[in-house]
């Protein structure tokens, strides 16, 4: 039996032994390195994300006012009287016809637009794309403006245009009118938002192979069954991202709906956020504004986490 | 070299954060300086208010910085501002604004100032307004009154006389409903009743309201009034749903203060309830239009009015920042207060604003752009100095509750919901009540 020598033996760990803390050395600099890098990310998510959610959750529990006293723990009275309130489930009902179609029209409009100025040999192409990108730079309280001015019942063009027609009386303002109203701020929020689903699906519309559509046309598909059989499932995975975030934007906007119409007529364009914005500066309590925000935040969390569950599970299926 | 580059990169973040707490607005580091609010955005306003400033910064030697905040910022900026305690040294903003500074202590009594000035020059009931706890919170500046504006040549044209009760109000308004062009439709209406949520359905409700004797609070007491006076209120709104039905545009449950302006002054309504701004309106947009204008006073029900609603602005002062920084203040005001400047202030919006001081208005009435208008200043200065006039929520002196239903929509809504059909008006009214409850409630929390 042979025996190592042990010389040979030291001559040989000790060498490996040098690598082996280079090489600790060197991991341990690496994942120093990527600490520092993700550090400021991970702070300014704690700083700018967990520290307001849970210290809104915090205020929810309390009875804090924008100004004068301090915050005194009371529980859930917040949230019982948001539920017990005689408006709740009527704004939040607005919320739901303001985001779900808002939503809807944004992606069918979106969708058709992309595939409109995706097509080969488009005349102007380049003109066209630019000026249907325009709606997204106007300003909220420029659009604000021109909406109430064209729908001024005096002398507004689609006001009194509405009126030559017979669809409302003389004199008369769409903004004036609770049925209305809710169908001018969503039509002038869906013209304003249809260029992001446009541009996301455009840029999609690129990465399908075009020899799906050849061996389509080949075995003899035309228009509608390609864009059924190919475009739509092509797109699928955008429409579950362009979904969710379409719809958290929605839900929370505030401003353009506000500049037009206040909330009016009588309450019928009035949907949460703008709830939030009467509690936190119209009665300055900040408490119960954390309340319905919370509430919000969790509706918008649910209908998101279901819908995206829900075409998982399809995609799994129809695999 | 890396040690000097990392001091350098240290040193660079500690200017750039110093820099960062300072900010243009903040006068607080110099004692010589002042910073001043005031909602007043309209341009002709804005400058004589900045042309006074920098006279009097200049009289006195200090730095003034006027920043215009304009009224529907206004609650939602002080709010911010009150929270950081970096209000601004002096604020120029209406009752309301002044009640939500004085009920978060964050401006300092004034009667030294207004007893400087000489207190027999004020008309008395401007500083009743701003009193509260035997102190005066705000040398009032100008105020404004609610009143009738009526075309003239209309009434004239048609052989109305100016109505004495609620009834003949209604026949002279639905009188005066005109279909010009005589296509069945009606082109010139006879009275708007605004209704837009944020505050002007509030104002014209208000003034049904006062009229008629029902309050917010009790003028005497103080104490809540509008819940043991609900049946008058549903009156005062049936009243005031059937003049919109009768002989208003159908799209005023939107209008605001602008689209009612300048439905009188573009000849398409006969009356309105405004403050006075039309005439200044006219004169600038409808110059023809101005010699047709009058006012008179909205009516009582049965010919008896009780009150009616008026408001106006005040110049009030921080506390903070110590003695000599809130003496600073007062003199600055003083110094504002010269009959002259008084008077150039109101005029600045002719028939809107009517000055605080005696001896303004005698300067005032003097001016040219409201030559026309003798009978009305008559009538106007009268209510001031002898009716009752009160603005929504301040009733008995300054109060809070009038910011929250300035900052809030509830009235609109439940207005404008009657105007509809969507609600009756004692839900309506019901709605109204339990509202300010809970904003009362909420204040005394």
């Amino acid at each position: 039996m042979r025996y190592p020598n042990p010389s040979a033996t030291t001559r040989a760990t000790l060498p490996a032994t040098r690598d082996e803390t280079d090489n600790r050395e060197r991991r341990r600099r690496r994942e120093l390195g990527l600490v520092l890098f993700v550090a400021p990310t991970v702070v300014f998510l704690v700083v700018f994300v967990l520290y307001p959610l849970l210290y809104n959750l915090w205020l929810s529990l309390t009875n804090a006012r924008l100004l004068g006293t301090t915050p005194e723990f009371v529980g859930l009275e917040n949230y019982l009287r948001l539920f017990t309130s005689s408006t709740f489930s009527r704004y939040l009902w607005n919320t739901v016809v303001w985001t779900v179609v808002s939503v809807a029209l944004q992606m069918v409009v979106g969708l058709g637009l992309a595939l409109l100025i995706n097509r080969k040999n488009l005349a102007f192409g380049t003109a066209l794309r630019t000026f249907l990108l325009i709606p997204y730079v106007v300003p909220a309280v420029a659009l604000a403006l021109v909406t109430k001015w064209v729908m001024n019942g005096d002398y507004g063009i689609v006001a009194t245009g509405l009126q030559a027609m017979g669809l409302i009386d003389h004199r008369q303002s769409p903004l004036a009118l609770p049925a209305y109203a809710m169908a001018v701020v969503i039509l002038v929020n869906v013209w304003r938002s249809y260029p992001f689903p446009m541009l996301i699906y455009w840029a999609a519309l690129k990465g399908i192979d075009a020899e799906l559509y050849e061996a389509a046309s080949v075995d003899g598909a035309g228009w509608w069954k390609s864009f059924w059989y190919i475009t739509l499932p092509a797109l699928k995975n955008t429409t579950i991202v362009l979904l969710v975030l379409r719809i958290v934007w929605t839900a929370t906007y505030f401003d353009l709906i506000w500049m037009i119409t206040g909330g009016g007529p009588a309450g019928s364009t009035t949907h949460l956020p703008i709830m939030i914005y009467q509690a936190s500066f119209g009665t300055f309590q900040t408490g119960y504004a954390a309340a319905i925000s919370v509430i919000l935040g969790l509706i918008l969390v649910a209908g998101v986490v279901f819908y995206v569950r829900q075409s998982l599970a399809t995609n799994n299926t129809t695999r | 070299m890396k040690r000097c580059v990392r001091i350098l990169v240290a040193f660079l973040m500690m200017a750039s954060l110093a820099a960062c707490t300072g900010t243009s607005s903040d006068s607080s580091a110099n004692p010589k300086k002042l910073v001043i609010w005031t909602n007043l955005t309209a341009d002709a306003q804005a400058k004589v208010l900045q042309k006074q400033f920098d006279e009097v910064a200049h009289e006195m030697g200090i730095e003034v910085e006027m920043v215009t905040v304009s009224f529907s910022d206004m609650y939602t900026k002080l709010a911010t501002a009150v929270q950081s305690g970096e209000v601004p040294d002096i604020m120029h903003t209406n009752f309301s604004g002044a009640a939500y500074l004085q009920a978060q202590d964050m401006i300092a009594p004034v009667d030294d100032v207004i007893d400087g000035l000489g207190r027999d020059d004020f008309i008395s009931t401007y500083l009743h307004v701003l009193g509260k706890d035997g102190k005066t919170w705000g040398v009032p500046d100008w105020a404004l009154h609610n009143s009738v504006w009526y075309r003239k040549d209309l009434f004239a044209k048609k052989g109305l006389q100016v109505p004495k009760t609620w009834d003949e109000f209604e026949a002279v308004a639905k009188a005066l409903n005109t279909d010009t062009d005589k296509d069945g439709k009606t082109d010139l209406y006879g009275f708007a009743v605004p209704m837009h949520a944020v505050q002007v359905a509030a104002q014209t409700y208000y003034e049904m309201l006062y009229s008629e004797g029902v309050y917010t609070l009790d003028p005497q007491t103080g104490d809540y009034s509008f819940g043991n006076q609900k049946e008058q209120a549903v009156k005062a709104l049936d009243y005031m749903i059937k003049l919109y039905k009768e002989s208003s545009p159908p799209s005023s449950t939107e209008w605001s203060w602008n689209e009612y302006r300048n439905a009188l002054v573009e000849g398409t309504v006969a009356m309105t309830l405004d403050m006075g701004a039309v005439v200044g309106l006219a004169e600038a947009n409808n110059p023809d239009m101005v010699k047709n204008l009058g006012s008179f006073e909205f009516p009582g029900p049965d010919g008896t009015k009780t009150a009616s609603l008026g408001s106006g602005y005040t110049f009030v002062a921080s506390n903070q920042g110590g003695d000599a920084k809130v003496e600073l203040r007062k003199e600055f005001l003083k110094r504002l207060y010269t009959p002259e400047r008084a008077a150039e202030r109101a005029l600045s919006r002719p028939m809107f604003a009517f000055p605080s001081m005696y001896s303004a208005l005698k300067i005032y009435r003097q001016d040219p752009s409201v030559a026309a208008f003798q009978t009305e200043i008559d009538s106007i200065t009268n209510a001031f100095e002898h009716s009752n006039w009160y603005w929504y929520g301040m009733e008995p002196g300054l109060n809070q509750l009038s910011s929250q239903i300035e900052s809030t929509t509830f009235f609109g809504e439940a207005i404008q919901g009657v105007a509809l059909g969507t609600r009756t008006s004692a839900d309506a009214v019901g709605y109204i009540d339990q509202q300010l409850q809970e904003q009362i409630a909420n204040i005394g929390k």
